[in-house]
């Protein structure tokens, strides 16, 4: 738990302009068996004390481990010798920010992580006991389980002093196998949830189900067929709307890359997605649940509120920071977010979902003749032009409305806002991804969700 | 604060444990970033940092934690729970610490950062850029300089010492025309000097002058096989994630490279040479330590399309019965070839110069797929146009077998050295 020497030199010096101050604790346990073997025993604590500080629109930021009295002076001053330094060459000449309603607050510790190691160890290696068991004859397999819990204390001019405590405990399988001609086939399983790993995960008996599945999904890809490429007929499984959401739509409309010129930019108020896309970047309740990822005051000390980026098709605004916010004439959404007490906050999503529809994916799947079933992803890449990637490492064709043979690793991609207005089914139902972590100079985690979509999309393969 | 002398306090606080050997690595450093974003210069940033990794291994069992805490008390802390952890891992014959060579100390670059001269670099390449380029946005660029020490001990009587200090850039940048937007681009490298303007380094000015043509794009029209050249940014990428799948620790200790069994026989193309490089004055970004203990030596990787050495670490030697790599951890380079870079683009019938690759994580088997990013058509020997959602697939091990031509000319970017090189048997396809 991160002592608060903040508030002592804060009521000793005050502030002078505009000022953060964030101390912050990130802590992670990890345990990790390659085919048995230990690859990973850790944990690390990561804590440190920052601050920012705004002149006339020129920002200085230092950062520092010493929590004392004396450690959070000299960051302070530091930070202003930056802002300083570069105000007087650049000479921006703005006006402070509009402030912002003083956030109080302070997170319980009710799910502080008191997990003890040897906990994670032997749940990992029971799980991995399980699948040796079971499947011996796969050519490897991974177990990793993890936390990371994330403690901030935010002080800042506008009058907010808020603590936030964020764990996350995730679990990861992977498994490999040979194809008919020997070659390596591996497919990886993730999942988590906001909370202590106890909380998230009872025991390994309650995942050797998925496990299970794991393995049967690797068996039919190892018979599996490379994707024909072109411009096809997808069914994204919920797990990779989420993945849309974030990569293809999310990234575009951040402000920060809104102002760097993205094509977000100029579809303010325009038509960019089919009319019955709606999308929402929440800030941390959605569908009356916590979200995977909930920000309550964000590390400019904003009060977090949710950003609806797409409404009934229409792109209807972005995820801002007070910057932006004041550039734009708008409200600060809450976004301004930092990984490490060692990071200034940047405009980064929370937890990204397009809205759930009012058709069953069973029906999706047999309203298409020709076209594939995409079910799992790895990772995911935007750009400025609204062109957006992602890695396929599961997925089906379909014939004739009925699922055919598994297909190998491929890649879709597409141009967001056309891609978009070409969703004409969205299942009734959604599904959250609790493990995902988006890079952006800083790591962070972020939630993502969605429900199934029928779209069409470029597909690689040969 | 002296990081050896921590370092000596952290390694008896382990053989207080009573542990049969452990290891600990200190470190600290100071880093100052101006940094541009939204169109300006928005942010002067300074970081203080240090930080403890601890390991201690008993019975064969390691257990590890680390901290960024010089604070004796908690490092006491951090040894016990990194003893407490041993007790439940999994037993390894293959866990240890590096033997005892010969103990050295290493110092590089400069310790202070110069925030005017930084000032000046980012000052002088957005200037050069808006005169040379005016289609060119930012999205962001970092000018920096990092100082950094590490000190490495273990119970076997190594003491190694490393200091370095250099700047670096990272710019990314699109092209913009009116409401048209071209892909983001980026470049960067790391320099121990800073006497010469960021426009002028590695490839920085060719990528914005291709960015800038980038706004106005076509896509391929369906599909076909053929060439592609690979720019020194691109194949480094293409080399870096052939070797983490076929020659690196897990994939030789859970056996599913499909390199397992080819050391001393031929993985690629004759043209192609591949090293592992320590520190030395033409790569200020190069360690001189392995994070694994040892000091790092150069070592040949692929000589003349023949795999000479894997890449293990001293686990991963131990773990699998083969040798652990001199050159592991080091900075992996390919040696120039040849030929000229204009005679290899002029002998390409249709193909891709591919500046850029997005895409899902490549498989096991080395099998990739993904979106040509920045990437310009190649007809009868001619760059043409540029292209947008065009995908590559191909098979990593295939591309460095299929390798036809490298070129004499090289990039180096501060931390790794590479030529262009060309390839054939990549599909790309549009839409």
């Amino acid at each position: 738990m991160l002592t608060d020497h903040i508030e002592k030199y804060i009521r000793a010096h005050g502030f002078k302009g505009y000022t953060e101050i964030r101390a912050q604790c990130n802590s992670s346990k990890r345990f990790g068996l390659l085919k048995g073997t230990m690859v990973s025993n850790s944990a690390a604590t990561s804590r440190g004390i920052s601050a920012r500080v705004v002149k006339n629109g020129a920002y200085g930021f230092a950062s520092g481990n010493d929590f004392s009295e004396d450690g959070v002076s000299a960051i302070v001053r530091a930070a202003g010798e930056n802002a300083a330094f570069l105000e007087a060459r650049e000479k921006p000449g703005k006006p402070d920010f509009a402030p912002v309603e003083a956030v109080k607050r302070r997170d319980g510790f009710e799910a502080e992580d008191d997990v003890p190691r040897r906990h994670y160890a032997d749940f990992a290696g029971e799980l991995d006991a399980y699948i040796a068991k079971k499947y011996p004859g796969l050519s490897s397999r991974y177990v990793g389980v993890s936390s990371l819990n994330m403690e901030k204390l935010l002080y800042t001019s506008d009058g907010t002093a808020a603590h936030s405590y964020t764990p996350r405990s995730s679990l990861y399988i992977g498994m490999t196998a040979e194809d008919p001609d020997g070659q390596p086939v591996d497919l990886f399983e993730s999942m988590g949830d906001w909370g202590k790993f106890t909380d998230v995960f009872d025991s390994p008996a309650e995942v050797f189900a998925k496990a299970d599945e794991l393995f049967e999904k690797l068996m039919k890809k190892r018979e599996g067929v490379y994707a024909a490429p072109g411009l096809k007929q997808v069914i994204l499984h919920p797990d990779l709307a989420g993945m849309l959401a974030h990569e293809a739509v999310g990234h575009t409309v951040e402000a920060d890359f809104v102002l760097s010129g993205s094509v977000g930019g100029p579809c303010l108020g325009k038509q960019v997605a089919s009319g019955i896309v709606t999308m929402t970047d929440f800030a941390n309740t959605a569908f009356g649940k916590r979200c995977p990822v909930p920000v309550y005051v964000d590390d400019e000390g904003t009060p977090a509120r949710d950003a609806v980026l797409i409404r009934d098709g229409i792109l209807v605004g972005y995820m801002h920071n007070k910057e932006s916010a004041a550039h734009f004439g708008v409200c600060p959404t809450g976004n301004a977010r930092a990984y490490s007490f060692s990071d200034e906050p940047l405009i980064r999503m929370r937890n990204t979902c397009i809205l759930p529809g009012h058709d069953k994916l069973s029906d999706m799947i047999a309203s298409v003749d020709d076209g594939y079933y995409l079910v799992s992803t790895g990772n995911g890449q935007a750009d400025a032009t609204g062109e957006f990637m992602f890695g396929i490492e599961f997925g089906y064709e379909i014939k004739k409305g009925k699922l055919g043979r598994a297909i190998k690793n491929t890649t879709i991609s597409g141009v967001a806002f056309e891609m978009l207005k070409t969703v004409d089914m969205l299942s009734d139902d959604i599904s959250w991804c609790c493990t995902g972590m988006c890079g952006k100079k800083q790591p962070i985690p972020v939630g993502m969700g969605g429900p199934a979509i029928r779209c069409m999309a470029n597909i690689g393969g040969r | 604060m002296d990081i050896r002398e921590i370092a000596r306090y952290t390694l008896g606080k382990i053989r207080e444990t009573g542990a049969d050997m452990g290891r600990c690595s200190v470190r600290s450093g100071e880093s100052t970033e101006v940094y541009y974003e939204s169109g300006k210069i928005s942010m002067i940033r300074t970081v203080f940092s240090g930080s403890v990794r601890i390991a201690v291994i008993n019975e064969k069992r390691e257990g590890s934690a680390s901290l960024n805490s010089f604070e004796k008390s908690e490092i006491d802390a951090a040894v016990a729970e990194a003893f407490e952890a041993s007790k439940h891992a999994v037993p390894d014959d293959a866990e240890g610490i590096s033997e005892l060579e010969e103990n050295r100390s290493f110092v590089f670059g400069k310790r202070e950062p110069d925030r005017a001269a930084l000032y000046g670099l980012m000052r002088g390449f957005i200037d050069d850029t808006a005169k040379e380029f005016p289609k060119i946005s930012f999205d962001s660029i970092s000018v920096s300089h990092g100082w950094s020490e590490v000190c490495y001990m273990n119970t076997n009587g190594v003491e190694l010492y490393e200091s370095n200090g250099l700047s670096g850039f990272e710019a990314m940048f699109m092209g913009r025309d009116g409401e048209l937007t071209s892909s983001f681009n980026g470049t960067g490298c790391a320099f121990d000097d800073n006497t010469v303007p960021l426009i002028d380094r590695g490839l920085t000015r060719q990528l914005l002058a291709e960015t800038e043509r980038q706004t106005e794009t076509v896509s391929v029209d369906g599909k076909f096989e053929g060439e592609i050249i690979m720019p020194p940014h691109f194949l480094s990428e293409v080399v870096g994630d052939a070797c983490g799948i076929f020659i690196t620790d897990n994939v030789l200790i859970d056996g599913t490279s499909p390199w397992k069994n080819s050391l001393g026989k031929t993985v690629a193309s004759p043209l192609l040479n591949v090293t592992a490089r320590s520190a030395c004055p033409e790569l200020p970004a190069a360690s001189a330590l392995t994070s694994d203990g040892y000091v790092a030596r150069d070592a040949e990787i692929i000589k003349n399309g023949v795999l000479k050495s894997f890449l293990l670490s001293r686990y991963g030697a131990k773990k699998t019965g083969g040798a652990r790599c001199p050159g592991w951890d080091a900075a992996l380079c390919v040696e120039p070839g040849r030929d000229s870079l204009d005679a290899m683009i002029a002998g390409v019938k249709r193909g891709l110069l591919v500046n850029r690759f997005s895409g899902g994580s490549p498989a096991p088997n080395g099998d990739f797929t993904g979106v040509a990013k920045n990437s310009f058509l190649i007809e009868d020997g001619k760059i043409t146009k540029p292209v947008s959602e065009t995908m590559i697939s191909g098979n990593y091990a295939d591309i460095l077998k299929n390798i036809s031509a490298v070129s004499s000319e090289s990039v180096n970017s501060g931390g790794s050295i590479f030529p262009w090189a060309k390839a054939s048997g990549v599909t790309i396809s549009g839409k």
